[in-house]
């Protein structure tokens, strides 16, 4: 028993100094964007003696972070309703027809998954030059729904299996129109799979940095990230400023970690299990 | 009757699909098949002339292209280390989480939350710990092996490279793998400790064939995301001193975007890329289906 109780702790500390050693960079980000640049390389271990939130008055204008936010939100938002809408069509659609047809379309899909971003970015460059999508956020959505829908079609794909067909059978015995039953009866019925994509595009949305990259180039339209990668390349040894703008772009996904992270960890179970 | 009933239910079908379809055939598709056809040609992306030159393109990024070479070696290299430690790692904590009771939250939500920031701004934070204060702690610590030149020695930029990617990447797979070791039977285990299986062996014996599968998802997952790495190196070294940290994505990227207007040369390379990730994956999806066909 005592043996038992020795090896828990060892444990706990493990894990705590584990906890510790991952949390120390986000530590040292928090703690010396509150400090003068002087102050900071006094020590940048300690506590900042007086804290100074002009690095973040600072940064908040230099990243546009009203602007910078409201575009990542736009692009993040428009791109997974249009993943959601699309693929939730085509996935039920694709998993009730049975043929070589349907089966060929899936295939075409699901085979896509392996294709690495960067093994297509330069034909897309081009492609969004030409259909002029390139250099506006509503264009940058409109390429995440191409480049996500293959996923969420495999993933609805699956879970219409589970979805018994007598429901629209019977809600087509009652005069019930092809899309209205699918909007009225069967996609309220996809909701938890739904909740994974969504969870799943947003982190690969919010976060990416190449697709944005490649596409914007007026600054009015630059997600956060991409305002922050500016910042960054900009302001090279001021990093008091520079971590300040890190933390502000860290703070709208710690927020979402905070509020959905049940959500969030089942999503990516759920999403990993069935791909 | 039947003609027409196929009829509908073919423009059903495409009702259905062509909204998806048609964004994935603009936006993927057309552009997978653009690249390869593009990588056996001579296409400077401007002229409306070109050549077919062949496996031209092919021949030189393998043979005549050093720093395309070791941008693959060098990726190569990343991977194996990032398939290896990210794994083992991940399961590691996985299974000492999964052993606390009252604390089991709250480690997961710590050792989680670098996964939910941006890969670029993880590397711009480690580029502060690595070039900033690393540096001033093995001066006022005896740890003066912190100090090292993380950027600018590839030999310690590789390392650097690797912890900020496992800082990043190690808690989604933890994720996998905790809701893998949540699936283990409990009757199992109380089954092996009667039998008198210490720890290590409940685990090898127990634990890891009913995981199995948790462990061909992270793989799989490692092995996609390794492949593809850009951002950390891109924010924390930019590939250099010189290009000798430059991966694979970086090569292309260069290729294409910054110097020479060689589109069907980077093209080919980029088929390269696509190549080898499906092989990788093909390999990794045989091997493991058959292990967990024997567990």
């Amino acid at each position: 028993m005592r043996n038992r109780s020795a090896s828990s702790l060892f444990i706990t500390l493990f894990l705590t100094i584990g906890a510790a050693i991952s949390f120390f960079p986000i530590y040292m980000a928090i703690a010396n964007s509150f400090k003068t640049q002087g102050e900071m390389f006094q020590s940048f271990v300690a506590l900042p003696s007086a804290p100074t939130f002009d690095n973040y008055v600072q940064a908040f204008h230099k990243i546009n972070m009203l602007s910078s936010t409201l575009n990542s939100v736009i692009v993040s938002v428009l791109g997974i309703g249009g993943i959601v809408f699309c693929a939730a069509l085509a996935g039920y659609k694709l998993s009730r027809t049975p043929g070589k047809a349907s089966a060929a379309i899936f295939f075409l899909f699901v085979a896509s998954m392996l294709v690495p971003f960067h093994s297509i970015m330069i034909p897309l460059t081009r492609m969004a030059n030409s259909l002029s999508v390139q250099g506006t956020t509503y264009g940058l959505a409109l390429i995440y729904i191409g480049l996500g829908v293959n996923m969420a079609v495999f993933l609805y794909h699956g879970f219409v299996k589970s979805i018994p067909r007598e429901l629209e059978e019977a809600a087509h015995m009652d005069g019930c129109g092809e899309f209205q039953t699918f909007f009225r009866i069967i996609f309220p019925l996809l909701l938890p799979i739904t909740v994974t994509i969504a969870i799943l595009d947003f982190l690969w949305i919010w976060n990416d940095f190449l697709l944005p990259m490649l596409m914007l180039t007026d600054s009015d339209h630059y997600t956060l990230i991409l305002s922050t990668n500016t910042l960054f390349g900009e302001y090279n040894k001021e990093w008091t400023l520079i971590l300040a703008s890190l933390v502000l772009t860290a703070i709208p996904v710690i927020i979402i970690y905070a509020f959905f992270q049940r959500f969030i960890m089942e999503g990516i179970t759920e999403g990993a299990v069935k791909g | 009757m039947p003609m027409k009933g196929v009829l509908k239910r073919y423009v059903s079908l495409l009702a259905f699909v062509a909204p998806a379809f048609i964004l994935y055939a603009i936006f993927l598709l057309i552009p997978t098949i653009g690249g390869m056809y593009y990588s056996f040609t001579d296409w400077n992306g401007l002229n409306t002339n070109y050549q077919f030159i062949g496996l031209d393109n092919f021949v030189e990024a393998l043979k005549d292209d050093p720093d395309f070479v070791h941008s693959l070696l060098f990726t190569l290299k990343y991977v194996l280390y990032m398939l290896v430690l990210q794994n083992v790692i991940a399961l590691l904590l996985a299974v000492l989480i999964e052993s606390r009771s009252k604390s089991k939250g709250f480690f997961r939500t710590i050792f989680f939350m670098p996964n939910m920031i941006s890969i670029i701004i993880s590397a711009f934070m480690w580029t502060f710990v690595f070039t900033q204060v690393l540096p001033q702690l093995a001066e006022k610590t005896m740890f003066t092996f912190l100090d090292q030149s993380w950027v600018g020695d590839p030999k310690f930029s590789f390392y650097a490279i690797l912890i900020i990617s496992l800082w990043n990447g190690v808690g989604y797979m933890m994720i996998i793998y905790l809701a893998g070791l949540q699936g283990v039977p409990q009757s199992l285990m109380e089954a092996a400790i009667i039998d008198g299986a210490n720890p290590l062996q409940r685990f090898m014996k127990v634990t890891l064939p009913m995981i199995t599968h948790a462990i061909t998802i992270c793989f799989f997952l490692t092995l996609n995301g390794a492949f593809k790495v850009f951002e950390v190196v891109y924010g924390f070294t930019g590939g250099g001193p010189g290009r000798s940290t430059q991966v694979i994505t970086m090569n292309i990227y260069e290729e294409a975007f910054s110097n020479n207007f060689r589109y069907g040369y980077a093209s080919a390379k980029s088929v390269i890329l696509f190549i080898i990730v499906l092989i990788f994956t093909l390999i990794q999806i045989a091997v493991m289906k058959r292990k967990e066909v024997e567990a």
